[in-house]
Formats: C-alpha cells, sequence, structure tokens
C-alpha cells in the first residue's frame, strides 16, 4: 500500500477546511473589544481566571492569524470574547456583593446606635 | 513545502480515525456539561428576566453543538459550541445575580436613609433636656398658658375666607404639631373652631367646626389616632377681640388647639 498515496488523498480534504475559512478579522476586533471592556471596568488578570484564559487564548488567535490558520484563530477568538465577557460580568457581581456587605454593615451600625438611645 | 513522510500520513490517519473511534470522549463530556448548565439557566425565572439575550445565545450555541455532533468528524466544533454555550449560561448566571444584588441594594440604601433620620432625632432628642424641649415645641406652636391648659391659635390666614381646606402654608405648623403629639403619646387635643360675627350665625357654627373637622382630618393623616382628638365648633361665640374692625375680625377667625395635661386629661369645653 502506498502511504505516500493516501497522505495525497487525505491532505487535499485537511486543507480545505482551513481553506475555505476566511480570515476572522472582525471577531478578533470584537474579541480585543471584549477585553479591553473588561480592563476598563478594572478586571485584574491576576484575580480573574476567566480574564487569564481570555488572554491566552487572544494570543493563540493572534498567532494562528499568523500561521493562517483562520479556522483555529476563529475558535480561540470567540471563546477569548466570552471568556473576557465572564470576567466582566463576575467582576461587576463581586462588586455589587461587596457594595451589599458595606449596606449592611452601616445598617447594622445604625440599628445598634438607636437600640443604645432607646 | 518539503513532501509528507509516509509516517505523517499515517499518524493523521490514526488521528482522524481516533476521534470516531470513541464516542464518548472530552467533546461528549462538552456538550453534557453545557446542556445542564443550559437547563438550569432556563428554570431560573430571574435568569429569563435579567439576562434573556445571553440565555437565548447559550440555547443556540448549544442546539449547534447538538446537530454537530451528529455529523463525523466534527468532535472539535462540538466542543467549541458546547463551550460557548457554557460560558453564555455563566455569563446570564453572573448578570442575573448582578441584578439580583443591584435591586437589593436599593432597597437597603432606603434602609439606611430611614434608619439615619431616625437616629437624627433621637440624637437631638437625647442631647437637649427633655423638658426643656418640651417647652421650647410649645413656644414655637404659639402656644399660651391659660385657664383651659395650653391653647395653640391657628390664624385665619391658614384658610380660605368661607372655605374650610387648610391651605398648604399650614403644613408647617400642622407639622410640628404632629411631631408633639407623637413624642407625647399620652396627650390628648381638642380642636376648636370660631369665627367672627359677619353673616348666619348657623352657617359661622357649621363653618367653624367643619375648619376644626379640617385640621383634624390632616392630623389623622399623618399618623395621630383619631380618639386622641375632639372636635367643637363655637360659630361666633368667645370672640377674642372687638368684631368691628377688619383687623379684629381677623383675629376672631381662628381654630384654637387645646391640649390635655400628660395624663391626657382634658379640660372640659367651654
Amino acid at each position: 500500500m502506498n502511504y505516500r498515496l493516501i497522505c495525497v488523498a487525505i491532505l487535499p480534504v485537511l486543507l480545505s477546511a482551513c481553506a475555505s475559512d476566511p480570515a476572522p478579522e472582525e471577531q478578533l476586533r470584537l474579541t480585543e473589544q471584549a477585553l479591553s471592556q473588561a480592563n476598563a471596568v478594572g478586571v485584574l488578570a491576576e484575580q480573574s481566571a476567566s480574564l487569564r484564559q481570555a488572554q491566552e487564548k487572544l494570543a493563540l488567535a493572534q498567532a494562528a492569524m499568523q500561521d493562517e490558520e483562520y479556522k483555529q484563530a476563529r475558535v480561540y477568538a470567540e471563546q477569548a470574547e466570552l471568556d473576557a465577557r465572564l470576567a466582566e460580568a463576575e467582576h461587576l457581581t463581586q462588586k455589587s456583593q461587596q457594595q451589599l456587605a458595606e449596606l449592611n454593615n452601616v445598617i447594622n451600625r445604625l440599628r445598634k446606635q438607636l437600640g443604645g438611645l432607646q | 513545502m518539503k513532501p509528507f513522510q509516509p509516517v505523517v500520513g499515517l499518524a493523521l490517519v490514526a488521528m482522524l480515525l481516533s476521534g470516531c473511534a470513541s464516542s464518548k470522549g472530552p467533546s461528549a463530556d462538552a456538550l453534557q456539561a453545557a446542556h445542564d448548565s443550559f437547563q438550569k439557566a432556563r428554570e431560573d425565572a430571574d435568569i429569563l428576566r435579567s439576562a434573556p439575550k445571553d440565555l437565548i445565545r447559550a440555547g443556540e450555541s448549544l442546539a449547534r453543538a447538538d446537530r454537530l455532533a451528529s455529523y463525523w468528524g466534527s468532535k472539535d466544533d462540538v466542543a467549541h459550541y458546547a463551550y460557548l454555550s457554557l460560558q453564555y449560561s455563566a455569563i446570564a448566571q453572573q448578570k442575573t445575580q448582578l441584578n439580583l444584588n443591584q435591586e437589593r441594594a436599593a432597597k437597603l440604601e432606603l434602609e439606611r436613609q430611614r434608619l439615619q433620620l431616625a437616629l437624627r432625632e433621637a440624637k437631638l432628642l437625647s442631647v437637649q433636656d427633655q423638658s426643656n424641649w418640651l417647652e421650647e415645641q410649645m413656644v414655637n406652636l404659639a402656644a399660651t398658658q391659660s385657664e383651659r391648659g395650653l391653647v395653640m391659635t391657628l390664624g385665619d390666614v391658614l384658610f380660605d375666607a368661607g372655605h374650610a381646606d387648610l391651605k398648604a402654608s399650614a403644613n408647617r405648623t400642622v407639622l410640628k404639631l404632629v411631631q408633639f403629639l407623637q413624642l407625647n403619646p399620652r396627650r390628648t387635643v381638642r380642636i376648636e373652631g370660631y369665627t367672627d360675627s359677619r353673616g348666619d350665625a348657623q352657617e359661622n357654627l357649621e363653618l367653624s367646626r367643619a375648619r376644626a373637622q379640617a385640621v383634624a382630618d390632616v392630623l389623622i393623616d399623618l399618623g395621630i389616632e383619631a380618639k386622641r382628638i375632639e372636635i367643637k365648633g363655637y360659630g361666633e361665640r368667645f370672640p377674642v377681640t372687638e368684631n368691628a374692625s377688619a383687623k379684629g375680625r381677623a383675629q376672631n377667625r381662628r381654630v384654637e388647639i387645646v391640649f390635655s395635661d400628660e395624663q391626657g386629661t382634658l379640660g372640659s369645653p367651654r
């Protein structure tokens, strides 16, 4: 059996999948936007696993773009976008949780003071 | 491009086939996880309300992953869309929690303001000597000590001529009155209406009573119990001055509020 022949038969199939994918420029733009939005609300990579994932996947997507592996680039970029959006949502939720805790503190303090005066 | 070695070709084929060989692989797990997560999110009424768009996208991605799962050689795509669905569900959940937290914070903020006001008032009371403060309040209310007890007079300017409706300019006085009654829960009041001598005596009697009733209604609206309030209309009887001049008549048109002592005992009506 001629391995070379099999190889030649399969390769075009594999490559055609890549070749038909256009460069995901728009998706990369969206992903970068999502990441800078996360940065803008104050998400820090040290504190957010989601943001770290987003950054890693964006780097992978950009590398794939360089290699013209557009399908892989799109996959990474799409995932990175959602990772970044999740990081942003997690951060905002966490902040609102802190705000609630602070409010509860203040209210408890006020109640105590009122109780002391009566 | 360098020609591929046979071994590379073999490896590729093996890789492709291995993908099909096991139906239970990472992509199946990912798909299952995405299903579970989406199902949970979809049954949450708060998520439906707070993050419907993200929920819809989670569903769309999941449907795509399901469709691809039935194709040969699309395991990576299945895993990819399952992942996207999972992330959308997670985002929907976070946004919903954020929304709930914000709603709760708005309620707590109102509570905080309410308590702060109450505390401010309580502090004010605690610094001032209670009895001194009461005295001061009575002076502020322009009350006079007479043989009938403490009496406060609401002037004619607080009503339109011939009408019984209390004007907005009376608000300040009425609020002070309410505050005083709230701080002295055992005291009661008798509200007495008076008119000048012009016009029909019977009409004057009715007007005087209606004006006293109007003051009582405002007090009740502001939370004073009705049983602490007595109403009396005297018409043109008991003028405080002569009815010959406009000035004198204006002084005679009035509502007087008679306070009981601290035990709630009112002097008997005239």
